[in-house]
């Protein structure tokens, strides 16, 4: 009997035990769960679980000196850029108090944000969000290791697991469409951006640990 | 040092009224009034028995420098977490169902949310930091229609 574990979360999915809330028997081996189960803490599917024990999940080596995944299309001369800098610099000055300077940060925001050109779908999204788990992420820690950067190594654990759920959330939208999050509402974290799929949204943030009212509901309809 | 008071902790004991020597702690709005809030002063933080209170600096300390090749490794992944955020924007514009529109909108949030990040971690976590004013110098577009002229003035006033 094997031991396996979350890679968003860190709840561990033991054979011996099951999940019995979710009607998996004591004794289910990982093969044998359904591949529609999901982490039931976090969500995650099982393709974002690791044996215990099994072999150490090493940095893939990414190949440090190719350039960093072709460079996206951008036809929106860096507007969204623009629109995510200031953003975060109206997030930056909330945090301080500052409300004058938050919404002017937000207007200049929203300009760049009506500047944007939308472009790509699901399906071009997640190959960038895979691509990221596969390469970009690994190299990523790689430097800021290197440079021994925590605060860099913690946006980074962050949105690595972050990742992880938007491709899984993706994909499940993919295939299932309107059906997907049926009957469920989605929560965002308003820390790190996690996706919760539920009808209430966690305790605590899976990923960042914040407090349940940290989180945005993104309800269905008007 | 100005105080200010989390509204989701304070459980209304209004001690915080009882020992403020300029009255900033009663007020209509939950929040504490900087103008009257004394700098050295921390009576209502002491007597507060929920920790609903705390001093924030009006100024901070300069972000920790970072290397190179950390910000180019941060920069990779922000460029693909904006690709993402457009692809989302374009579902959002297409969507027909609420359903589509509710799962375009969660992903926009959470995308905006990881991108927001790894400009904190590249240098922008301060308003007041240089990158931030750098960036405030050099807004492209600003002969463009909508372009808020005013916004941008005033925080390079806030910002100088």
């Amino acid at each position: 009997m094997s031991v396996y574990i979350c890679s968003v979360c860190g709840y561990d999915y033991d054979e011996a035990a099951g999940d019995p809330r979710h009607g998996i028997a004591p004794g289910t081996r990982w093969e044998d769960l359904p591949e529609d189960w999901v982490c039931p803490v976090c969500g995650a599917d099982k393709s974002m679980f690791e044996r215990q024990g099994g072999v150490e999940a090493v940095p893939a080596p990414a190949p440090a000196a190719a350039p960093a995944a072709q460079a996206p299309a951008n036809n929106d001369g860096d507007a969204k850029l623009m629109a995510v800098m200031a953003s975060n610099l109206a997030r930056g000055s909330i945090k301080q108090y500052r409300e004058e300077m938050s919404g002017l940060f937000t207007r200049l925001a929203d300009f760049f944000e009506s500047r944007s050109v939308p472009e790509g779908d699901w399906q071009s999204a997640r190959g960038l969000v895979d691509a990221d788990i596969a390469g970009a992420y690994p190299a990523a820690f790689e430097a800021a290791r290197a440079a021994k950067d925590r605060g860099a190594l913690r946006a980074l654990t962050w949105g690595e697991k972050v990742s992880k759920i938007q491709t899984n959330l993706m994909g499940r939208w993919l295939k299932e469409g309107d059906a997907a999050f049926e009957g469920s509402d989605l929560f965002v974290c308003d820390a790190c951006g996690f996706i919760f799929v539920g009808n209430e949204a966690p305790e605590i943030c899976p990923v960042c640990k914040v407090p349940r009212f940290k989180f945005n509901r993104v309800g269905r309809g008007a | 040092m100005i105080a200010v008071r989390n509204i989701r902790l304070c459980t209304k004991d209004c001690l915080c009224l009882y020992v403020c020597p300029t009255g900033a702690t009663n007020t209509e709005n939950g929040q504490i009034d900087a103008s009257k809030c004394l700098d050295a002063c921390r009576a209502c933080v002491d007597a507060c028995p929920s920790g609903a209170i705390s001093k924030v600096p009006m100024n901070y300390p300069p972000q920790q420098a970072k290397q190179e090749g950390t910000l180019q490794a941060l920069r990779a992944l922000l460029d693909s977490k904006l690709a993402q955020e457009r692809a989302a924007d374009a579902m959002l514009a297409q969507a027909a169902t609420p359903a589509a529109a509710q799962f375009a909108k969660a992903m926009k949030m959470s995308l905006r949310l990881v991108a927001e990040d790894l400009l904190r971690e590249s240098g922008y976590m301060l308003p007041q930091g240089q990158p931030a004013r750098d960036f405030l110098k050099n807004l492209p577009d600003q002969d463009q229609p909508g372009f808020p002229v005013d916004a941008a003035a005033r925080l390079k006033e806030l910002l100088p």
